[in-house]
């Protein structure tokens, strides 16, 4: 398994845990939290632990684009962890205080890097993905 | 090697997260910032697409790949099902998102509803065969 894989699984694994403790937390009675965590756990599930999951394992089980021995890492991969875990980081300290701060530039500007972070990560890993989902008839054309 | 059928089934999922992630940051920013009015439309597209469109057309495209192959006659068993059902999803989807804006009422998306669950019932019949451990077949 590449690092970059065993990073994106535990990043995801932290995430899942984190979003099930979130989900019974906004259930306790004297948090009242109303919907304010609802967008924080879903987007811990189904951004941090899902879509992380499928990333790293993609990057992992997908053919490669380029078969070398050392079976090197792409840049966009690691790029793609960063984006998206730093992205997300923002996000989830940011989005349940909105409605306290929501007039503070600075709150304004995490808001908007963390929307850009999370859409370049998306991009980086389709740009990586997208020439490793290919079936075999095409690689042969190419090939000949 | 990955068959025809998943490249287009799983750049379709790629296809769909695209615009997951951009409608997704047009709500996150209209949250903090009010963009539009009309932004929070934009919430069924942003998580429909994350479920059926993303997360669900990629299982089915890496699992259509990945499962166990049939030894004998057509590896992945009889394509057409597998098209029909991958035709239907996205039907499906295309219809339950823009369900909202074609009636008020809730007969599309009911509609939409009932063609994706007749994709995924073909989809499952079409791999239930493929759950298997080649221990158990003879050779």
């Amino acid at each position: 398994m590449p690092t970059v894989t065993r990073w994106f699984i535990k990043a995801g694994l932290i995430y899942f845990l984190m979003g099930v403790i979130l989900a019974f937390t906004a259930e306790l009675p004297f948090i009242n939290s109303g919907a304010l965590l609802l967008p924080v756990y879903w987007h811990m599930l189904v951004m941090g632990w899902l879509t992380q999951i499928i990333i790293g394992v993609s990057i992992w089980m997908f053919p490669r684009k380029w078969r070398d021995k050392k079976k090197r890492e792409s840049v966009l991969t690691w790029l793609t962890f960063w984006l998206l875990n730093s992205g997300l980081i923002l996000r989830f300290f940011t989005e349940p205080f909105l409605p306290f701060f929501n007039d503070t530039l600075t709150v304004q500007l995490i808001i908007i890097t963390s929307a850009i972070l999370q859409i370049a990560a998306i991009c980086t890993y389709i740009a990586e993905i997208w020439p490793r989902v290919h079936s075999k008839k095409r690689k042969r054309g190419v090939s000949a | 090697m990955m068959p025809t059928l998943s490249v287009w089934i799983l750049r379709l999922s790629l296809v769909y997260l695209f615009i997951t992630a951009i409608s997704g940051s047009v709500l996150l920013i209209h949250k903090s910032i009010p963009l539009h009015p009309a932004a929070w439309s934009l919430l069924p597209i942003h998580f429909e697409m994350a479920i059926w469109g993303w997360l669900v057309q990629f299982v089915m495209g890496t699992a259509y790949w990945m499962f166990p192959r049939y030894l004998t006659g057509p590896k992945r068993g009889n394509e057409i099902f597998a098209v029909i059902s991958v035709v239907l999803l996205n039907t499906g989807i295309l219809l339950l998102i823009s369900a909202p804006f074609i009636s008020p009422d809730n007969a599309i998306k009911a509609i939409s509803r009932l063609v994706i669950v007749v994709s995924v019932a073909l989809f499952s019949a079409s791999l239930w065969n493929r759950v298997l451990s080649y221990r158990r077949v003879p050779h």
